[in-house]
Parts: structure tokens; sequence; C-alpha cells
């Protein structure tokens, strides 16, 4: 009886409220599927209708300075990067936050990202971690190989793998945007730097062309120089290929668990003596220009919200960002992902919290270093033309 | 005769040569990408399939049917429009004599070959300012005026070699100007109309920069915009983007094949008045 | 030639209202942002000098390093390369297809890279340079050359724009030509072939001097066509890697809407305007030359 007034209610909602809110991520293709039955289930609970839509975030930092200059917005709720909510939220196109979102339910300074004083524009809805390199399991024991402890046992790691007959190179390098790249480059940094490094590079406190920064660069061009690291390829594809054999490792983050037929084959090893882990929350905004202000703070409450996430991480390859989700909601392959980040300092992503002119010079210089790794000082000296200054 | 055979081989060698990418392309949008990643021209396996075509076709979110429909509403409007007002003005040029003829000639001419970088930033002010931005009517207007300058120039430089006999003689008649224009020199000029029709609306249809600079809602990009929207930020599929690379093109090729004569006449009148 | 005003004022006027209001006054704007800063100062040539000066304009160490050269010299070097080839392939095609069976299907074949939206040229260019599914690649891989992404490499990412761009630009200078040779007339090689020329000779005495006129069409066309190349990189390399494939089109879009500096992509839209204006000069005067 009740189930038939509740379904009743629904579609006299449906009928009477007709609301239907716009969200906007950048989530296509399979993570696209893995990220609807959020949606689904919040208009399942509300009746409110979501109509989704891609829109990558370099495509969104070049619409929406427009978009706001002409008060408009094309969606109700939006997924962009934290610099980009910080500094639009300052200048009030984006509805503040502050009372809609409890910081106190979420992981400590997962927040701070899209914080300016006391007023909050954004929330982290999700939640990925760049724990280190990938392997197969299977790869691993049939060549006898076995995770590295120490920097010398990384490289005679390397060295055996680049022996293996028909491997195109040890680790496997994502192309694309030019993410995949930087993520590495931030291990390396975190590694050697220490995860304080990060926090300095991101608040323009350090130099890109100190000592501390070329140090950590040049482990990093070392083992590019070697040969180590593949050709740039599209990432998607050279996962595949990764995962057929052609290399050994691969540099991603916790997503990619969601994205091969077998999780239950990956291992993953951070670089030896790493004290940080990028753990990059996703961010997400109501601007001020939107139609239906009430609904839309309702869906991007519920969104971050332990529900929300509840309904997420359960489709494999994330990682909460609110507290109170049990361990056993995560898939067992992500249950191992959510321990590495015990024990080690959690990091904003180091591109993603600059943002602006520097994230893409940034990634575009890191293709540059991949094919002529000899050109780092050409590399440095542009990074530390674009990096924030004090 | 031997030698005729040998250009003949290498005219054919050169037309593979150009016909090569498009073979590729075809073939990675009709194949799934596990095939490909050994090169599309490997033919072993070979499953083809709709599925890519139909993907891009139908994508959740940047869908290209809702894109070729959009592209439309806007070609359409902004290829008449501007053929309409530049014809009289070509006309007006070619027949009439005024004092400052010269130099609004020489500003048309001007204007011809500018770069649309030119304009792009005040165009989106002033657009801003007059509420059309994000409007196919404010990029169906930048687009005529755009078009205007090549079209005047094209057809003055065509009604300059018509002879001015049958106007003549329609005035005698006692018709007015704008009456004989309508009626005796607009059929005349069918022809170049054609060719100029065929020139515009395929470079209207293949316009990117205007449309990224002026239209931004999801569900009003054009088809040309949705193409590097086909990458999601973490996922670029071979497959869907040359099917979608097929799809967007498929109309200007049509165009092309359907008035090839007035395609390749507007293309060296354009250029060679 | 008629006199009256009215008439005047209803061909004409139409067309140049819209000319003045979206074309005339944006050059105007875009000039004067050029020479303010961004609180709407005037400045004089300050943003001139820094857009010069800087090295995503011009980058004179690339010359010792290798690319980037800086959008400028890419935008030269593309006209060194994409010109001359496109006139000898234009007219070279246009007299070997004139001559061979289908030679006018293997022309609208040519032809097609001109007809397809630009943005899919530059989606075709990094499928046909990619490593793993690019043709290029493929036709070396049959010589035993382990190909790369020639996109991806600096030395390699303009070339392969430039090179692409060729396969998609060739259809114009080939269809102008071929019309071109028809109307030579049949008189001229008949006489020529009884005197015993080669045809060579036959070629470069008589072919290439009566086509002048077209070559310079071609020249200016295409070199307009080069100077606002944008589409091709922007969905190809995006001006990577390091900015080894940027283009004044490109820095202008990358002022604009990546650093929100409209005063700085002014002087880059100034720039390429100057240069189009220069090349379509000569136009101009031809033109002007022929009123009466």
């Amino acid at each position: 009886m009740s189930r038939w007034i509740v379904l009743s209610l629904v579609i006299v909602a449906t009928l009477l409220g007709a609301t239907t809110l716009t969200v906007i991520g950048p989530w296509s293709g399979p993570e696209m599927d893995k990220f609807m039955p959020v949606l689904q289930e919040f208009e399942k609970q509300t009746g409110i209708k979501i109509d989704y839509k891609i829109y990558r975030a370099e495509d969104l930092a070049n619409l929406l300075p427009a978009q706001f200059a002409a008060k408009k917005a094309p969606g109700d709720v939006i997924f962009m990067w934290a610099s980009f909510i910080r500094e639009y939220g300052q200048k009030g196109h984006i509805l503040p936050l502050t009372g809609v979102i409890n910081e106190a339910n979420y992981l400590p300074g997962s927040l701070n990202q899209v914080k300016v004083g006391k007023e909050l524009y954004g929330t982290a809805y999700t939640g990925k971690v760049k724990p280190g390199f990938w392997y197969r399991k299977s790869f691993f024991e049939k060549n006898k190989l076995q995770p590295p402890t120490t920097w010398e046992e990384f490289i005679a790691l390397l060295e055996k793998i680049k022996k293996i007959p028909g491997i195109k190179a040890p680790i496997a390098s994502g192309d694309g945007v030019g993410w995949p790249l930087s993520d590495v480059t931030e291990h390396f940094l975190i590694t050697f730097g220490g995860p304080q490094l990060q926090l300095d590079l991101i608040e323009g406190n350090i130099r890109w062309d100190s000592n501390i920064v070329m140090n950590a660069m040049t482990k990093l061009t070392s083992i590019l120089e070697k040969g180590y690291f593949g050709e740039p390829t599209e990432w998607t594809l050279v996962l595949k290929q990764w995962w057929n054999g052609d290399y050994g490792l691969y540099f991603m983050g916790s997503w990619i668990t969601g994205m091969v037929d077998n999780p239950d084959d990956l291992g993953v090893f951070a670089l030896p003596g790493a004290k940080g882990v990028v753990f990059g929350a996703d961010y997400a905004f109501v601007p001020k220009y939107t139609q239906y202000p009430e609904e839309a703070k309702k869906l991007i409450a519920w969104l971050s919200g332990p529900q929300g996430q509840a309904v997420q991480v359960k489709q494999g390859g994330h990682i909460a960002t609110a507290v109170g989700i049990d361990l056993s909601t995560y898939p067992p392959v992500d249950r191992e992902v959510a321990k590495i980040i015990q024990g080690v300092t959690a990091l904003d992503d180091l591109d993603d919290s600059i943002g602006g002119e520097f994230q893409p010079a940034f990634w575009d210089q890191l293709k540059l270093l991949w094919v002529q790794p000899s050109r780092v000082n050409d590399v440095i000296k542009v990074l530390q033309e674009k990096a924030p200054k004090r | 005769m031997k030698k005729k055979i040998l250009w003949t081989i290498i005219g054919w060698l050169v037309g593979l040569i150009w016909i090569v990418p498009f073979v590729g392309v075809l073939m990675t949008a009709t194949r799934p990408l596990d095939e490909l990643l050994g090169g599309c021209w490997r033919v072993e396996p070979f499953h083809p399939t709709l599925n890519n075509l139909v993907g891009a076709w139908n994508h959740p979110t940047a869908s290209l049917k809702q894109g070729m429909m959009n592209s439309l509403i806007v070609t359409i409007p902004a290829t008449f429009l501007p053929l309409i007002i530049a014809t009289m003005a070509g006309y007006g040029f070619s027949r009439y004599r005024f004092r400052t003829k010269k130099l609004l000639f020489a500003l048309v001419v001007i204007t011809l070959a500018l770069p649309q970088q030119t304009i792009a930033i005040p165009i989106f002010q002033l657009m801003n300012w007059l509420n059309l931005v994000d409007t196919y009517f404010g990029l169906i207007l930048v687009h005529t005026a755009w078009g205007i300058p090549w079209i005047t120039f094209f057809m003055r430089n065509f009604f300059t070699t018509i002879p001015r006999a049958m106007e003549e003689t329609a005035r005698i008649d006692g018709a007015s100007d704008i009456t004989t224009f309508f009626r005796i020199v607009l059929p005349m000029a069918l022809p170049a109309i054609g060719s100029a029709f065929a020139l515009q609306f395929t470079w209207v249809w293949s316009d990117f920069f205007l449309a990224l600079i002026l239209i931004y809602s999801p569900e009003k990009l054009l088809a040309t915009q949705r193409i590097p929207l086909m990458r999601g930020v973490y996922h670029v599929d071979w497959g869907l983007l040359s099917s979608a690379a097929i799809i967007v093109m498929i109309v200007p090729i049509l165009v092309y094949l359907l008035l090839q004569r007035y395609y390749i006449k507007g293309m060296i009148g354009w250029s060679l008045k | 030639m008629k006199n009256n005003s009215r008439y005047v004022l209803f061909f004409i006027l139409p067309a140049i209202l819209m000319l003045l209001i979206f074309v005339v006054y944006p050059v105007a704007r875009t000039v004067i942002l050029s020479f303010l800063d961004s609180d709407g100062q005037f400045v004089g040539f300050k943003n001139y000098s820094k857009v010069i000066s800087s090295r995503e304009v011009f980058d004179p160490a690339g010359f010792s390093r290798g690319f980037p050269l800086g959008a400028l010299v890419h935008n030269l070097l593309w006209i060194a390369i994409h010109l001359p080839l496109t006139i000898i392939l234009g007219l070279s095609l246009s007299v070997l297809l004139k001559n061979v069976k289908g030679g006018s299907f293997i022309k609208s074949i040519i032809f097609l890279g001109m007809v397809m939206p630009m943005i899919v040229g530059g989606v075709m260019i990094n499928f046909i340079f990619d490593r793993n599914l690019g043709i290029v690649n493929g036709v070396l891989s049959l010589f035993g050359v382990q190909g790369k992404t020639w996109t991806a490499h600096p030395d390699t990412a303009l070339l392969s724009l430039i090179f692409g761009s060729v396969w998609l630009w060739t259809g114009f200078s080939v269809v102008l030509y071929s019309a071109g040779l028809e109307t030579i007339p049949k008189d001229y090689y008949e006489a020529a072939q009884l005197d015993g020329a080669s045809s060579w000779k036959i070629f470069t005495k008589i072919t290439v001097p009566l086509l002048r006129p077209i070559t310079v069409v071609v020249t200016t066309m295409t070199l307009l066509w080069e100077l606002k190349v944008f589409d091709i990189v922007y969905v190809a390399t995006m001006g990577g890697p390091g900015g080894a494939s940027n283009v004044l089109a490109l820095q202008m879009y990358t002022y604009a809407f990546r650093a929100f500096d409209f005063n700085r992509s002014a002087v880059v839209a100034v720039i390429l305007t100057l240069s189009t204006l220069a090349v379509s000069l000569s136009l101009v005067r031809s033109v002007r030359d022929e009123q009466p």
C-alpha cells in the first residue's frame, strides 16, 4: 500500500515539479556508466529529473568565464577544478554552500581547496588516489618480478622488464590532455622532495629551479633518458597495451580498477620512500545563475553526502571524501587502495590546484620532456615563468 | 605509348596516396578498437560494425544527431541571408556610379581577406551587449556579415561580365530598377548564385572558430564543436572520433558532389575574378 | 553606368551596414584594445613589445636548440614549406592528370581535402601520424622502420601538421591550375611539338609562363590560408608539445581565453591582420587599376 503512495507521489511530483536539473561533468564512456547510477538514485529518491552533459574541464575553463560575464550558466551543478571554483566564487559567480555542506562530515582538509575565508564555494563529491605504479600480478609472477623496496631495486626492476622479449618499454606513458604525465611527475616530486614540496609549489613558496625540485626532476629525467618510459600514447589505448603485456608498469590513479577486465589481477606499489600521495578530490559547484537554486543545492548536498558517495564507491575506482562510509561498501581492490592512504600525507593535485595558465603549460611542457628529456632546463624555465609567485 | 602508361600509373598512385587516409578513417570507424591496436590496415581479424557510427550519432552527451540539426539551423539562413544581401550589393557595385564607390569597394575587398581572429574579442563583447551570445541569431548575423565581402566581390565580377541589353529593354518598358533586378537579373545570375551558395554553405558548415566563441550551451553546440568533445576528459575512442569525423564531413561532401560544377566554378571565380 | 542614389542605397546599404557593424567596428575596437592595458589606460606600444619579446611568439634560442621557435616563426616556416609545395604539386598534378585516364576522378579525390571541415582535417592529421593507428607508420613498417607518434615530438610536430595541410590544401591549386590549362589554346602546343620541343621544354616555356596569373592568385590565397591556420592545430596538437607547433591564430586564442588577457590577444590579432592585408594588397591594387 505505502509503496503505491510513494510511487504515485513520485509521479505527481514529477508531473507538477517537472524540474530538470542539468549536471555538467567530464565523465564519458565507461566512466560515465559508473557515474550514472548515482544520478539515477537521486532521481528515484526525489523525483527531480536530471540531464547529464559531458564537458571537459579544459573546455569549461574556456567557456564559463564568458558565460558568467553574460550572467548565464550552462548547468545547475557543474564539476570543475578547485582553483576555478575558488577564483570565480570570489568574483561572485558561484552560490556559497556554507550551511548546505557541513565540513565536519568530510575528511579533514578535503574542502580546503574550495574554501575562501569562511565561505565554501564548492564541495568534494568523490575522490581518487594516485597511489603509484600498477602491474599485473600474473605478469610479475610469470617473469619472477618483485615490487621494489629501494630506488636501486626499482631501477633493477625496470632493467629486468626491459629485457623481457616483446616488451616495448618498462613503463607505459599515458598521453591525451596531459594529466597522466603530470601525475607521474608529481609522484617523483613528492617522493624526492617530500610532501611539503608539493604544498610549497602550489602556494608558490618555492621556485621550480631550486635544488630540491631539480633533484627530483633529475631522478625522473635519468630514467626517461634510459628509455624506461614508453612513448606517450593515448592513455586508454596504452592501458590496453599494458594489460596485453606490451609494458610492465603503468602509473595511474585508482580509477584504473574500474577499467580493467580483472581487477583482482592488479597490484600496485609507490616509489620507495614516498611519504605522500595525491588524493585528488573531484569538486562540484552551483553557479549563481541557476534557475533552480534550491533543487541544485539539494542535489549537490546529496551527491557529496554519504548516500551519494556510497553509491559511487560501490561502482569501483572511487574513494569517498565524506566520512562514515563503511569499508565494506568498496569493492575488494579499492579497499586495498583506501588502505594505502593511511599513514601517508594526503596531498592535493598540483596542477589542478594551481590551475590558470600554469596547468596547460605544465602538461604541454611535460609532453616535451617525455620525448626530449635533455631539455629539462628549458622546461623548468617555462614552468618557473608560469608558476604562481609569492 | 609506354610513356603514357607510366604517367597513368603515376597519376593513379597519387590518387591512391590521397585516398588512403580516408580509407583508414573509414576502417577505424567501422571496426572495434581491439582490432586496431596493430594498425588500421591490418585486416586480420576483421569484424565490421556500425556500433561506432551509431554511437557517435546517438552519443548520450555530444549527440551528433542534435549537432547536425543545429548546424543545419545555422547554416541555411547563414547561407541565404548573405547571398541575397551580397548579390544586391554586387549588382549595385557593377551597375551604378556614385561618389564613395571606390572607397566602399576597397572596404569590401579589404575585409575579404581578414582573419576571423581580428574580430573575435569585440564580436563577443558586442553580442553580449546585444544579448545575443549563445543564440543562433547572433551567430547567423556574424556569418552573414562575414560572407558578404566575398560574395559581393564574386557577384560584382559576375555582373560585369554579363551584357546589359536585357535590363535596358526592361527599363524602356517602364520597369523600375528594383523590378528589373528581381525579374530579369536574378534569374540570369542563378548559376553564379549557385556557386556562391555551394561555397558559403560549406564554409559556414565547416566553421569552428566563430561557433567556439559564440555558442556554448551543450545542447546548442554545432556539429563541428562536438568533434573535440567526442574525447571525454579521460577517454579517447578513435572509433567514435573517426565516426564523428565521417558524419560531420558527409554534408559538405554531398554538397560538393551534387553541385560539383558550381562548386569548382565558385572556387575558381572566388579567387580568379 | 547610371547614377541614381535611391537605387544605390537600396542595393548597397544593407551590405555596407552589416559590414560596418560586424566587421569594421570590431576591427577598429581590436586595434584600440591593443594599445590599452587591462584597466583601459592608453599604454602606447607596450603590449606590442611585450608580445613580440615573449617566448611564445618569438624564441630565438630555438634556432640552436630546436623547436619551439615561436608562433611567428612557425607561421613563416609553414609558408616556406607549404607554399612551394602547393604550387609545385598544383602545377605538376594538373598537367599530369589532364593526360591521364580517370584524371578528373583523381582530381575529385584530391579536392576532397578542401571540402571537409578543417576541424575534421585536424583529426585526420592526428590519425595519419599516430604511432599505432597511423598510415605513415604503416608504410614505414613495410621497410622495417619503427615509427612514432609524429605529432607528439617537438622536432616533428609542426612538420607533421604542415605536410598534413599540404594533403588537405593541394586540391585548391590543382583545381585552379586545371582551369587555367583549359584556357591555353591547343595550337600553342601543336606548334611547339612541330618544332620538336621536348615535353619538359613545353612545360617550362609555354605552360608555366602562361599560367602565371593563376600562380599569383594561388600564392595570394595560399598565403592568406597559411597565416590564418587555426582549426587544424587546435584539434591536432593544441600547439604542443612544449609550444612546438604553436601558431599566431592559436596564440591569439590562448591569450584571450586561457590567460584572459584581451590586450595581448588584440596585439596578435593586429599582427595577423596587418600580414594578411599586406598579402591582399596586390589583389586590391589589381581591382583598382581596372576600375573605370
